[in-house]
């Protein structure tokens, strides 16, 4: 049941991104919001902006990247989404997004960095959902351990985690 | 040579040829030795040197290159997010909670804020506590204790935050305070954890600096490295440079010690082709250098028809690739220059190693020596024939003057027979004297042209010492006696009997010795004395008590024709020859001769010469056997039966000399005497002589039954006609020889005869064949004289001459070949016909009646055969004449 719940989100996901005519109409989340993106944006579900639940997180589709970092201990496991497809997914115009976290930290992300391909909205960590208390609900991680680009004091403070606010340009 | 074919080769060489080769090849050909590398060998050693610093310095620096990435990698990956941040966040964060708790103690619906505070709080110090800095820090008593206040605040509480609402909020007042005295914690521990960062960076950033500081050395010390390697190859490059000037220098030595060779220099490769051609070899081989460069070097040198030979041969080492070996670099070959001619060279050719082997070949045109050598041996060889010749003439000249001399003082003691005046006999004497001092000096040339010749080899043979030493006294007794001295022989110590020598020589030394003591002694002794003075080694001593020499005479007297006193030697009839031949023949012996006197005080003259002694051999005369035998001569006893004291001289000093024991008699009866008292191993008998002739004392020795009634007899006599053989045979003699007496054939038949051989043609053929063996055949005429008669006397008168000649000497023949004649006219007319014979030339016929007429004066007159072979030896001498005389005519 909860498989197929999942198969048709990741339909209706693949659809709306195929679709421009109803790329303003974005389901309303039915659970618990936890990603606010608002900014330039061409998709919006509440207002002008687009409020994101797990659910529909996760029918954007999932990636997975296994790495260590600097603020845990052994290696990690993440799952989430592409940021570029997540932005993909909202029409974000291609400029730096502004990302806030819960405790107020706050960073840009400039286009050409969400874009790559290479930062992730992770939502999983070690198979399960991430508490507040363990940086979660979401974690911008990057794939630390695959390029030393990645191992940056910049890309460190990118990895923003207990995000969720996305401001799409200023 | 052959200059002016070629086009003027030497001055075209002495300017750089464009045609050849470049420079730099001929150089390297001829220049690869440098000098020596002694100087160079420091330099290396410090390019050697830096060159190792400079690859420890590069490693070091690798390897601290590596230290600094891996830094660098450090950096770049930055081990944590920015920790200021982080703590003042955490102090943020809590006071969030605090303000949250405050106001959820009033407001219950902050709940919510309450436990989104808490959860931030809660992650903050997770992040706090997992961070690499903290993680270093964990053994900090001023980060631990705080930090774990802290965690036990977050750890008691957590459950309550996930529990329901109404016991957070209840729970609110008491967390308020403990709130309060965990925010002191967590200042405490935010300081302790910026305390800690500090110190760490302040160690990175020193390890970073110690790195660079080790870098910095490490690049200061390659620097340096490098900078002493820059020195190392700029003293190389000096040095390379410096070698290539000095090869440079060499090569143009070389070239020039090569240009100016005045012999022929070829340079080739390893397999024979010419790479260089000196001036000199275009000179001698007509070649010119261009046209000689890689053609083969036997091609060009050596003739076709040799070429073959030569590659096999000389050159074989060209083929073969390899080194000549010692006897193969020096040669002499036949060459060819380029004109054709051919000359004998000298070749010196050896190999240079180096990485391209190259022959080099010295040519030098050796005919001009050859021939000169040629010339000098040929002018060698005719003055060494010519020496010898004159050697040899000198020999023959004495040896034949011996032969007259002997038959004039064997016709001076016929003379002495006759009856003559006190003055003729005074004459005859001193006639007699100068013969003999003639036949004695002809004697002493004889001897040293002998020794000069090389013709002289001492004896080794056995024979008595005793028996030599007695000869020698009793040959010098009767000369002693004359001059009043006393003569005597003894040994000094053991005297062994026989010893190995050549007796004849020693015995010729001593006799001239004790000669000269008895010459220069009147009134006194002379004492020979022998000793041996080693076991090999005899002494003889000769002492007199003469006149003495001085001393500073005592080497002179030895020299040739030396005489101390002319006048007194002249008298004493020396020589002069007599010591020079002694010294020679003890020299040819292996011994030594020498004098010790002074004036009046006598003289002692000494030789000393090896003489092995040996076994006596008993009957040395029997022990011949074969071949063996001839050579064996043996020390006989003779006895001598000669009227004529001058032959009797002659044939015993003959006999003497060869160590023979001589015992004379004067006449045919005294021989019988002596023959009946002892057996001798030999007799010599003279044929005429006064009171008994040969021919009767033979038989008379053979018919009586005495000591020597069979030992042989050998006659003597001055003409031997067959008839008379055979006389003399019927009379016992064994065998005959003519006068002169030849020393060698009387000593060769002694000693036959004393071996009991019978000479085969002594009696049967006869002297005459003797005589006719030494002399030439005479000619029918005498040529030249004729010559002068015809040409001197006109001819009419010449051919009246002639005529009448020849009409009286047919008669005169004639008429003594009839043979009716008296023995007085029959020589009385072949004198007077010799003597016409010999004006006009007929030689033949002449000395025929010569013979005649000596046959007569010795009281042998001819017979009838020899008369009657007058008339064929006149036929044909007037046969000669006639035409002779015809061919004058025909001239005319």
């Amino acid at each position: 049941m909860r498989c197929l719940r999942s198969l048709a989100g990741a339909t209706i996901g693949a659809l709306l991104a195929a679709l421009p005519a109803l790329a303003d109409e974005l389901p309303v989340p039915d659970g618990p919001v936890i990603l606010t993106v608002s900014g330039e944006i061409a998709k919006a579900n509440v207002g002008d902006t687009v409020q994101m639940d797990l659910e529909m997180l996760r029918a954007l589709g999932a990636r997975e990247i296994e790495t260590t970092t600097i603020w845990t201990e052994d290696m990690q496991s993440f799952v989430g989404v592409s940021l570029s497809t997540l932005m993909e997914a909202v029409g974000a115009a291609p400029v730096t997004i502004h990302a806030t976290a819960i405790n107020d930290y706050a960073v840009d992300i400039p286009h050409e960095d969400w874009s790559s391909g290479g930062p992730m909205l992770a939502y999983y960590r070690n198979g399960g959902p991430m508490k507040v208390r363990d940086k979660g609900p979401l974690w911008v991680v990057y794939p630390f351990d695959e390029d030393p680009m990645y191992r940056s004091e910049v890309i460190y403070s990118r990895s923003i985690w207990q995000l969720d606010r996305i401001i799409v340009g200023d | 040579m052959d200059v002016a074919s070629s086009s003027d080769p030497v001055s075209d060489r002495t300017a750089p040829d464009p045609s050849g080769p470049p420079r730099t090849g001929r150089r390297g050909l001829l220049a690869r030795t440098g000098p020596g590398r002694a100087t160079s060998l420091p330099t290396i050693t410090a390019t050697v040197a830096a060159s190792a610093a400079v690859v420890v310095c590069l490693a070091l620096s690798a390897w601290l290159a590596v230290a600094v990435l891996r830094q660098i990698d450090g950096l770049s990956d930055s081990k944590s997010d920015n920790l200021q941040w982080s703590l003042s966040q955490a102090q943020v964060e809590f006071d969030r909670f605090r303000l949250a708790l405050e106001q959820a103690r009033h407001d219950p619906a902050a709940v919510t804020e309450l436990r989104q505070t808490f959860n931030i709080f809660y992650a903050r110090v997770s992040i706090v506590e997992r961070g690499n800095v903290f993680r270093s820090m964990a053994g900090d008593p001023a980060f631990v204790g705080p930090r774990a206040e802290v965690r036990a605040f977050l750890d008691d509480n957590v459950d309550l935050f996930d529990g329901p609402d109404e016991e957070l909020l209840a729970a609110v007042p008491d967390l308020i305070p403990r709130a309060e005295a965990v925010g002191e914690d967590v200042r405490a521990f935010s300081l302790a954890a910026l305390q800690a960062f500090a110190r760490l960076s302040d160690e990175r950033r020193a390890s970073v600096l110690r790195l660079l500081g080790w870098l910095a050395a490490v690049l200061m010390a390659t620097i340096v490295a490098l900078g002493m390697l820059a020195v190392s190859h700029f003293r190389l490059f000096r040095l390379a440079e410096r070698r290539a000037d000095e090869v440079e220098t060499a090569g143009v030595r070389m070239r020039t010690i090569v240009q100016t060779s005045p012999h022929a220099i070829v340079v080739t490769d390893d397999v024979g082709r010419i790479r260089e051609f000196n001036p000199a070899a275009e000179r001698i081989l007509g070649n010119d250098r261009a046209e000689a460069l890689k053609r083969d070097i036997v091609d060009l040198l050596v003739p076709p028809s040799e070429r073959a030979r030569a590659r096999l041969g000389p050159f074989a080492f060209l083929s073969e690739h390899r080194r000549p070996a010692r006897g193969e670099r020096n040669f002499e070959i036949d060459l060819q220059d380029n004109a054709g001619r051919r000359f004998a060279a000298e070749l010196a050719i050896d190999r240079a190693s180096a990485d391209r082997p190259i022959y080099v070949a010295h040519i030098r045109d050796i005919s001009r020596r050859k021939r000169a050598e040629e010339e000098l041996m040929q002018a060698r060889d005719q003055a060494l024939a010519g020496e010898r010749a004159k050697s040899e003439f000198l020999a023959v000249m004495s040896h034949e003057m011996r032969t007259p001399l002997n038959g004039l003082l064997g016709t001076i003691q016929l003379l002495n027979d006759h009856r003559m005046t006190e003055r003729q006999a005074g004459l005859l004497a001193r006639m007699k004297g100068s013969g003999e001092l003639l036949l004695g000096l002809v004697n002493d040339v004889l001897d040293l042209a002998k020794y000069e010749a090389g013709m002289m080899k001492a004896d080794r043979k056995p024979f008595s010492l005793e028996r030599l030493m007695q000869g020698v006294v009793d040959t010098a007794a009767p000369m002693a006696r004359s001059n009043g001295n006393a003569l005597d022989w003894s040994w000094t110590g053991p005297a062994p009997t026989h010893a190995l020598g050549d007796a004849r020589r020693l015995r010729q030394v001593l006799l001239n010795l004790v000669g000269n003591a008895i010459k220069f002694t009147r009134n006194g002794s002379v004492e020979l004395e022998a000793e041996y003075i080693n076991a090999t080694e005899v002494e003889f001593r000769v002492i007199d008590t003469g006149i003495g020499i001085a001393e500073a005479d005592l080497e002179r007297i030895f020299h040739d024709f030396e005489t101390l006193d002319s006048s007194y030697a002249r008298e004493a009839g020396g020589t002069g020859l007599g010591l020079g031949i002694s010294r020679r023949l003890m020299r040819l012996m292996g011994g030594e001769i020498g004098a010790e006197s002074g004036p009046g005080e006598g003289s002692l003259f000494w030789v000393r010469l090896p003489l092995e002694p040996v076994e006596a051999r008993p009957g040395a005369g029997q022990t011949r056997d074969g071949a063996a035998g001839c050579e064996d001569k043996r020390l006989l006893d003779v006895l001598l039966v000669e009227d004529n004291e001058a032959n009797r001289f002659i044939v015993r000093e003959m006999l003497a000399l060869e160590g023979h024991r001589v015992v004379e008699a004067e006449n045919g009866r005294d021989g019988v005497e002596t023959a009946a008292l002892r057996r001798f191993d030999v007799i010599v008998m003279d044929v005429s002589m006064p009171v008994m002739d040969g021919t009767e004392a033979t038989r008379r020795i053979r018919a009586g039954n005495q000591a020597s009634c069979d030992v042989p007899i050998l006659a003597l006599t001055a003409h031997a006609l067959p008839e008379e053989l055979a006389r003399f045979r019927e009379a016992g003699m064994t065998a005959c020889m003519s006068k002169p007496i030849d020393r060698d054939l009387l000593l060769q038949t002694l000693q036959e005869l004393a071996r009991g051989d019978l000479p085969d043609d002594t009696l049967d053929a006869g002297p005459s064949d003797t005589g006719a063996d030494r002399l030439p055949r005479l000619p029918l005429l005498d040529e030249a004289l004729l010559s002068v008669f015809l040409s001197r006397v006109p001819q009419d008168q010449a051919e009246r001459l002639m005529a009448r000649f020849l009409d009286e000497t047919e008669a005169e023949v004639l008429a003594l070949a009839e043979a009716g004649l008296a023995p007085a006219d029959l020589g009385a007319l072949a004198h007077r016909c010799a003597g016409s014979c010999g004006t006009y030339g007929a030689e033949a016929m002449r000395a025929a009646l010569k013979r005649i007429v000596a046959g007569v004066k010795l009281d042998s007159p001819p017979d009838e055969a020899e008369l009657a072979a007058l008339v064929p030896l006149w036929r044909d001498t007037r046969a000669a004449i006639t035409a002779r005389l015809r061919d004058r005519m025909a001239e005319a």
